[in-house]
């Protein structure tokens, strides 16, 4: 731990010191071992990271406006290129970009903590993401990979390109960045809460970090063990998945989706923490059933370890295990309900300030509905048989892992970005990057539902093998890759605001929105030690003593009427 | 997926099929209709609730923005009664949905006790049907108003079976059979198919393991299958490599080319500089390379084999054996799936490849000759 005892000469909060300009030089980045650079450092490589894999996403659905073979990309090309885009966008992106890049800047602070418990651990997990990346590059020159983000075998063990065993190596080393990271928070949460704030007077975003933790912690090692069994099968010839050597593939798909349904929530529960505070604060009220949404993260977290078996419906398992997992997977629908309906209830009588960050809060209600509805067809036995590895799933999924998880990130990167920079950013180019995405993603990703359910199988580099083929899905595949030039344009947008914020943005005051949790309560940016003072704890989400003051064009919260106003209720 | 023609219509009962709608191709197996209704009750349920989220937020939004910079939100921070409410009357739609599906699950797994049986095999990248008379076929033939179960194995790495218009899908695993049932009532019009996907990715050509299903009335079913399983035998001796070498060619095709061109396995044409599949095995000088070494050392007098057409059937048969340089052990086994007749018709055609054109279209004997 570093040390936390209260400095005698600490400068008040609004001091010019910020951890940007505390030490300077790259040396003090590359050695940081605080949580805010550490935080920043994440961010900026998964926004790497997402850009590629959206290149990548965009190669594949460009290649898809022609229904049959083109000169400038092979089959072959086409497998790498989507395997490519779903191996970055899982793995180096949405795992980590909001627990490791956005969580790791603000958990502390919200705690009102000056860092994590583990600082180095926490420095040492960002540098085993630079190696899990960097083994993804070794892959690309080894050959490439083209098994599909899902690596299933025999096809991975004794087929798949050159650079199958670096990409694995790589996901492994990832998958202790992940781990680390989990141990790091659930200590860190608690060990380090301030004195005042209970389980349930600590913040909903910190609720969902604690129970994708626990699944971080608990689930990673499986994918862990998995990958590592499969390079030895494809090392060494040793049959564990390989029904030629005397493996079972099924046993494989049961490992790897022990893991990565799990990893589903890894993803998606910290966008829906984010949802909760951008919700609460821009509405400026409480937030409804603060507790039935806490209990419905730790759930969704027990459940999820549950239902791996529904990814499987169709793969050999026996019917009976089908059934259960079927039964199984709707206790996981129920939870994700009651969020949206609260959050609904938040807004009910609130007072809503349309800001970019709740435009992306709207947004993701908006998406994750559609998202969590389209899961009902596929957790139902019947029409799963028919709608399973088609383009179906393939909307399904994009509208909770990019709809909700990726858009919760996006939206938690506006309302934080006053925060964690300094700066405020153009909100009328937010809002139109926010619209632009939006209806680029409704596009590209709602026809999918229909190519899927009039049978497109996913994966495919062509679709004019047969007669009638071509005819029956090109029309949604044009208006997909429409929407995805669209949905392209707003992403390029929002970096060009958000850069440009950097350089010459207004200076951002400690409180733009209206926050009532730690972390508007220190400067911003934070300086080093976030609080100079451990700072005293209220209700997070009783709006009732903020303020608009004109002077400093932001939100005060008058601390003393805060405290004394919580745990009244209403 | 695709239309019947107006003449035909009249002999399809117009029961059997149901029309491709908004969200689902036409529907033509006896358990389409209600995996369909399951999937339309659940729609209708979906809209219900997206519409009613999404209504009541917009309508929030418009009616509490933000007047100002005034922060004087009082809204209620919890209704338990309500709370319940919304967390039970899901957890009861739910129920109800999962039972439906079980229940349409059920039927999709009970395999009628008198299916007709065909045996599928899966393999990098074709599909093959074998029917109890011992035919095969590369497509799908089916009988009508007959349950037809299929019994699925594969060679190489997983596939997957999947049949649109029937609403059935499984997945293929190699070392496992896997089995898959369904009926279709509606013999298909003339020149009309059901399209057959593999849905489980499989490696390069994965998207081109797409095939026609062709559901018969019961008497062309059966002249067709009877037809299928002698169409070798009808073939007289001196056609047999032009008429059914291009037939049987289309399985190798996925990965064989005929004019030098590289693809998964070696070209039948010359590409390595030592000529056509049966220069390079016939010639006792050749410079073609197996398992590192000449193939001279292979074949010939008190050789491994004795002839060149030995070695070919072998290569067919027990493909891992010897491998040509620069090629993996990719090739599924024919073993039980040619008959000696159709191997000889393979081999014929490798000996005339000049008269077969790069699609493995027979163009006649080369003027000359």
């Amino acid at each position: 731990m570093t040390t936390l005892d209260a400095r005698p000469d600490a400068i008040p909060a609004e001091a010019p010191d910020n951890y940007l300009t505390f030490r300077r030089g790259v040396l003090s980045w590359i050695f940081t071992l605080d949580h805010k650079r550490i935080g920043v450092m994440y961010l900026f490589a998964v926004l790497a990271s997402f850009f590629v894999g959206g290149v990548m996403a965009l190669l594949v659905r460009t290649k898809l406006l022609f229904p049959g073979e083109v000169e400038w990309m092979t089959a072959e090309q086409y497998n790498k290129a989507f395997t490519l885009h779903g191996a970055i966008m899982v793995f180096l992106v949405i795992i980590p970009s909001i627990p490791a890049a956005l969580g790791n800047f603000i958990l502390p602070v919200m705690l009102g903590a000056k860092d994590v418990a583990f600082p180095r651990l926490n420095l040492f997990s960002f540098y085993l993401w630079l190696l899990g990346a960097a083994c993804a590059v070794w892959s690309l020159l080894a050959g490439g990979f083209d098994t599909g983000w899902t690596f299933y075998t025999p096809y991975s063990s004794q087929f798949g390109a050159g650079g199958t065993i670096p990409v694995l190596i790589g996901v492994f080393i990832l998958g202790f960045s992940s781990i680390f990271t989990g141990i790091n928070f659930v200590v860190t949460i608690h060990k380090l809460r301030p004195p005042g704030m209970t389980w349930f007077r600590m913040p909903l975003f910190l609720w969902a970090l604690y129970a994708t933790a626990l699944i971080q912690v608990l689930a990673t090692p499986v994918l862990g063990i998995t990958l590592a069994l499969l390079v030895v099968e494809r090392l060494f010839n040793i049959g564990i998945f390989n029904p030629s050597m005397g493996g079972d593939p099924v046993l494989f798909q049961h490992f790897f989706w022990f893991y990565s349904h799990p990893a589903v929530y890894i993803m998606i529960l910290p966008g829906m923490g984010i949802i909760s505070e951008i919700i609460a604060v821009h509405s400026h009220r409480h937030i409804f059933g603060q507790k039935f949404i806490a209990f419905s993260s730790i759930a969704i977290a027990i459940f999820s370890f549950l239902v791996w078996g529904h990814h499987m419906f169709t793969s050999g398992q026996s019917p009976l295990m089908n059934v259960l997992f079927s039964a199984i997977t709707f206790s996981v629908a129920i939870p994700s309900a009651v969020k949206v309906f609260n959050w609904l209830a938040t807004l009910y009588k609130g007072s809503i300030s349309l800001n970019t960050a709740m435009w992306y809060g709207l947004a993701f209600i908006f998406l994750f509905t559609i998202g969590g509805l389209t899961g009902i067809p596929l957790a139902v036995l019947s029409t799963d048989i028919h709608l399973h590895d088609t383009y179906f799933v393939v909307a399904h999924f994009h509208y909770v892992m990019m709809g909700s998880a990726l858009i919760a990130m996006i939206g938690g990167l506006h309302h934080w970005w006053p925060k964690m920079f300094g700066v405020m950013f153009n909100e009328t180019w937010g809002k139109i990057g926010c619209a632009l995405v939006f209806v680029g993603f409704n596009l590209t990703f709602f026809t999918q539902f229909m190519l899927g359910s009039q049978g497109m199988p996913r994966r495919y580099y062509s679709y004019d093998q047969i007669e009638g083929m071509a005819e029956a899905f090109k029309m949604y595949h044009h208006i997909s890759t429409g929407g995805s030039y669209i949905m392209a344009l707003g992403f390029v947008i929002t970096g060009i605001y958000l850069i440009h914020s950097l350089v010459a943005g207004r200076k951002a005051p400690a409180n733009p929105w209206g926050g009532a949790s730690l972390e508007w309560q220190c400067s911003s940016p934070p300086p080093h030690d976030n609080f100079s003072t451990t700072p005293a704890v209220g209700d997070c989400y009783d709006f009732s003593a903020v303020r608009w003051d004109e002077s400093k064009q932001g939100y005060v919260v008058d601390t003393e009427a805060h405290i004394a106003a919580s745990g009244k209720g209403h | 997926m695709l239309m019947q023609s107006g003449a035909d219509a009249a002999l399809t009962p117009s029961d059997a099929v149901t029309p491709k709608t908004f969200w689902l191709p036409q529907g033509a197996s006896t358990i389409a209709p209600e995996s369909d209704w399951i999937f339309n009750y659940i729609n209708y349920i979906n809209y219900f609730f997206f519409f009613l989220v999404i209504g009541i937020m917009l309508y929030f939004v418009v009616k509490y923005r933000q007047k100002g910079r005034e922060v004087y939100a009082r809204g209620p921070a919890h209704n338990t009664v309500l709370e319940l409410t919304w967390t039970i009357i899901p957890t009861i739609i739910v129920v109800v949905i999962f039972f439906m599906g079980f229940k349409g699950f059920v039927s999709m797994k009970t395999v009628p006790q008198n299916a007709y049986q065909i045996d599928v095999t899966a393999s990098q990248w074709a599909w093959s049907f074998k029917y109890p008379n011992g035919a095969t076929s590369d497509d799908l033939y089916v009988p009508a108003g007959k349950p037809v179960k299929l019994v699925m194995r594969s060679q190489d790495v997983l596939h997957s079976l999947f049949i649109p218009d029937f609403r059935v899908k499984q997945d293929v695993v190699p070392g496992r059979y896997t089995t898959l049932w369904f009926q279709a009532d509606a013999p298909n019009a003339d020149g009309d198919f059901h399209m057959l996907f593999c849905t489980e990715f499989c490696g390069k050509d994965h998207s081109r393991m797409n095939r026609h299903v062709y559901v018969l009335n019961d008497m062309d079913f059966d002249a067709w299958v009877v037809e299928q399983g002698r169409w070798l035998d009808a073939i007289p001796e001196e056609e047999l490599y032009s008429k059914a070498g291009p037939k049987l060619f289309g399985r190798c095709a996925s990965c064989h080319t005929l004019d030098g061109k590289p693809s998964t396995g070696p070209s039948w044409g010359n590409y390595d500089g030592s000529g056509d599949i049966w220069a390079r095995t016939s010639s006792p000088d050749s410079t073609h390379k197996v398992d590192g070494k000449s193939i001279s050392e292979l074949i010939g007098q008190g050789k491994e084999f004795e002839t060149p057409e030995g070695y070919l059937r072998q290569s067919i048969l027990i493909p891992g054996k010897h491998l040509v340089d620069g090629f993996g052990n990719a090739m599924p086994t024919f073993q039980g799936q040619l008959s000696d007749k159709a191997i000889d018709a393979l081999i014929g055609m490798m000996k005339h490849l000049d008269e077969f054109d790069a699609k493995g279209k027979w163009i006649g004997k080369p003027e000359g000759k």
